[in-house]
């Protein structure tokens, strides 16, 4: 509903209730004033009694023109109809055939569509015959092709997913599959583009009429109005004018329409205006953020977030999808787009980001070393040639072999793994205090997964810098940093060395998460163990821990009130650290640990 | 007794002078009742054979038994994509049952089968969060009675304490039902947990095969040593 009072959503209710009265109501009220001549008065200009003037036979124009607007309306959405009738025919049989016959008419579809449309639908008015309903065949089946291309290319992307790639193991038919899996998921833009078609058929209505090849007389629409009235231009220009302004508001009528059905469906939002963010390099920290938070709306994905990183510490950050670990990372490199909100203060040093999929972030039209270069260019302000020569130099640092050749190649010319690398090296080229790396190793094998991981720890044992680096893998986390940071639901819940979290956390859940995960030492005997429930949404403004519903410790007091992050847990129970001595005992005693695969205990 | 087998499989991906041979002549068996798991990094060509199984792309050389359609099922990595989202969870069980077997009372028991509710019946995929939207995946994959499931990186796109869950749940059906399964996965913790038998697949081959425990303490391939080397570790 907020929707409609947006300044597009108002335009088009008031123009969907300018066709509606004119095509409901217009015959009803003007069709005696619209066949009443009146020989006292021919080809009149406007008066009191004709707003509009009279035609040649002394009747009144705005009454024609009212009259005539379900006429023209109703044929425009004539051959709209033949148009997506058609047009789904069409473009939705390459889904039903075999590979070969498929192409056959993809062919045929990219031919015709070549083809202006207005002039497919001059010849086939001529051959169909004068007349309104020939006409509307004529344009309709003149938007087919332009239909049944987008049809087919919607229906091509649907065809390439998994689920009709599921239904086809299952032994779906082709006419099922088109009906059933692929039309209702490309519906939305199909609307739109027949809304839009609707206006442009209009339009095209009223050219073949003017032209003489639509609806003949004693019928009228709005296209021989026009015609009629532009023999009489100066005698009496309004004449012409009505029918003319008639058409670009129905016109317009549809575009608005079809615009906001695009925002409808599309889920287009406001832009909003990008937060501010600060940053200071603080002396002694490499970075410190200190009351984070990130929202959207009544959304608060990351909700209180305060953490310091010294000047070549490897911190990581671990949580599950939703817990806000790369919205902090986004937000540290003020990278959150609006409608997001940033709030809180994050000073850093110079920052480089790593990101999971070096592909979408490499710019796939440039070559790897200008893109290097760039930074230098930029940030250094050195000339071309040096910079040239230092994006080299970075890729030779993070040991790509023949860094020269591999600087002159394109993104998609190199390896996953090399890509990564091509990526760290333009982080290293503006000489960086904190590399945030986010899930960087997520989308490679676990044997490059390995090499990227001691390039990091190599590039910050080198440089200095920092590592902040985010991961939903505890195990990769515990490679290559030496603290961590828990987070769940927008908060961190535990701040721990590594050595710790191998040796036992004390906040309950990273001990959960810590023994959901199987490893080479699992017992393959034993389930593994789980964490019933699931993380609270973002919006959820409930008080108290947000791991209290599913934490076994909790008790009233944790769903009232947050515990504060003291001595690097949040948590009103922690688990008693074992001491060396009661290992043993406390790994028999406890239930939990014999029943399933346990924390390392 | 085997209920899939590949047999000199072989598998070109791309038209003409761009065609790579993908899958460079496997052969695998999987035994009625057990779980095989395979291994190996992207690109290896572990999905692309069980694509080939399932009919999805067409075999250059070779045999897959049993041929019969349906009698070989996949559940595919992305449970957000792998659902029709304008199909209700109980529509897209009930199409993938045989025509005879179409009742709501088959389809609420497969839900429980997996864990879901009853209730989950009328809901759309977007009302299901990724660990549940497996379940419906395998509930589906079940649903077609078929000999042999295949379940390719059914794990990859899930939190580590969802992964748990659906671990658990394929370990359960798998003994409950006597389940035959080919496990696929690139990490070897998750396919040493499930699997009875393990192969390891590297470039379009199976560089090497063997009972579970063998393989992971004993690997007799330099890829496979590699492989085992690389892994992060927590303990």
């Amino acid at each position: 509903m907020r929707r409609l009072r947006s300044p597009l959503g108002v335009a088009a209710v008031v123009s969907l209730a300018f066709l509606l009265f004119a095509v409901v109501l217009g015959p009803v009220i003007w069709a005696g004033d619209a066949v009443r001549t009146d020989t006292l008065a021919l080809t009149q200009g406007p008066s009191a009694a004709h707003p509009m003037g009279t035609d040649g036979l002394g009747r009144d124009v705005l009454a024609r023109v009212m009259v005539a607007a379900r006429s023209t309306i109703g044929l425009a959405l004539l051959a709209t109809a033949v148009a997506v009738a058609g047009g789904l025919l069409l473009g939705g049989l390459p889904a039903v055939l075999g590979r070969r016959a498929g192409r056959l008419v993809n062919g045929f579809i990219g031919l015709v569509v070549a083809f202006p449309g207005l002039l497919i639908a001059l010849v086939l008015a001529v051959v169909l015959g004068t007349g309104g309903r020939s006409a509307a065949l004529a344009i309709g089946l003149a938007s087919v092709p332009a239909f049944a291309r987008l049809t087919q290319t919607l229906a091509a992307s649907v065809a390439g997913r998994d689920f009709v790639a599921a239904a086809r193991v299952l032994g779906v038919g082709r006419v099922r599959m088109l009906v059933r899996h692929i039309l209702p998921n490309i519906g939305e833009p199909l609307i739109v583009q027949a809304t839009l078609g609707a206006g442009g058929a209009l339009l095209a209505f009223a050219a073949l009429s003017f032209l003489g090849l639509g609806v003949q007389a004693p019928d009228y629409d709005w296209g021989l109005l026009l015609n009629e009235g532009l023999n009489r231009v100066y005698l009496n220009p309004a004449a012409a004018l009505a029918p003319g302004i008639a058409v670009v508001l129905a016109g317009l009528a549809f575009n608005v329409l079809g615009e906001f059905a695009a925002q409808v469906f599309g889920g287009r939002a406001a832009v909003a205006r990008p937060s501010g963010r600060s940053a200071r390099p603080v002396p002694g920290d490499a970075l410190t953020v200190t009351g984070l938070r990130v929202s959207y709306g009544d959304a608060v994905p990351v909700k209180d977030v305060s953490f310091t990183v010294a000047p070549g510490e490897r911190v990581g950050i671990v949580g599950e999808s939703g817990s806000g670990k790369s919205l902090t990372a986004l937000a540290v490199s003020g990278l959150v787009e609006p409608p997001g909100v940033v709030s809180g203060s994050i000073a850093s040093g110079e920052t480089a980001m790593v990101f999971q999929d070096p592909m979408t972030s490499l710019n796939p039209a440039l070559r790897v070393g200008t893109q290097l270069a760039e930074v230098a260019r930029v940030h250094g302000r050195l000339a071309r040639r040096a910079a040239w020569e230092r994006a080299v130099t970075r890729l030779d640092d993070v040991h790509i072999a023949a860094a020269a050749r591999v600087a002159a190649q394109y993104p998609h010319e190199l390896s996953g793994g090399m890509r990564q690398r091509a990526m760290i090296a333009m982080g290293l080229m503006g000489g960086p205090r904190v590399i945030i790396a986010d899930e960087p190793t997520t989308a490679l094998d676990v044997t490059v997964q390995k090499q990227i991981l001691d390039l990091l720890r190599e590039v910050s044992s080198t440089t200095g810098a920092a590592i902040l680096l985010i991961s939903h893998d505890l195990a990769v986390v515990a490679q290559l940093c030496s603290r961590v940071l828990v987070m769940y639901a927008g908060v961190i819940v535990e701040d721990l060395t590594v050595e710790r979290l191998l040796a036992g956390p004390a906040h309950p859940y990273t001990r959960a998460l810590l023994a959901s995960v199987p490893d080479m030492a699992a017992d393959r005997s034993l389930p593994l163990a789980t964490i019933p429930g699931r993380m609270p949404s973002p919006a959820d403004p409930a008080a108290g821990c947000p791991f209290a519903p599913r934490c076994e410790r909790a008790d009233e007091h944790c769903r009232e009130e947050l515990p504060a992050l003291e001595a690097g847990v949040r948590c009103w129970h922690p688990v008693d650290r074992p001491v060396a001595s009661d290992a043993v005992r406390a790994g028999e005693s406890g239930r939990d640990d014999l029943r399933v695969n346990g924390v390392g205990s | 007794m085997t209920a899939l087998e590949f047999h000199d499989v072989r598998v070109r991906l791309g038209r003409g002078r761009h065609a790579v041979e993908v899958v460079r002549g496997v052969d695998l068996e999987v035994p009625s009742g057990t779980v095989v798991g395979l291994v190996g990094e992207s690109g290896c060509g572990k999905s692309t054979l069980a694509r080939a199984a399932v009919g999805l792309v067409p075999l250059a050389a070779g045999r897959i038994s049993p041929e019969r359609r349906r009698a070989v099922q996949l559940v595919f990595q992305d449970p957000y994509s792998s659902l029709d989202p304008r199909m209700s969870i109980g529509a897209a069980i009930t199409e993938a049952l045989p025509r005879s077997g179409r009742t709501a009372g088959e389809v609420a028991r497969l839900l429980e089968l997996v864990g879901l509710e009853r209730e989950h019946a009328a809901r759309l995929p977007r009302h299901l969060s990724g660990g549940q939207r497996q379940r419906v995946a395998l509930a589906r994959a079940l649903a077609a009675r078929p000999e042999v499931v295949i379940a390719d990186e059914i794990t990859s796109s899930l939190d580590v304490s969802v992964q748990g869950m659906v671990l658990n749940l394929v370990r359960e059906i798998q003994r409950e039902l006597g389940l035959t399964l080919l496990f696929i996965s690139h990490n070897l913790a998750v396919v040493r947990y499930v699997s009875d038998r393990v192969a390891v697949m590297s470039q379009g081959l199976i560089v090497e095969q063997g009972p579970v425990d063998a393989v992971m303490s004993d690997p007799r391939d330099p890829y496979t040593r590699t492989l085992l080397d690389s892994i992060p570790r927590l303990r």
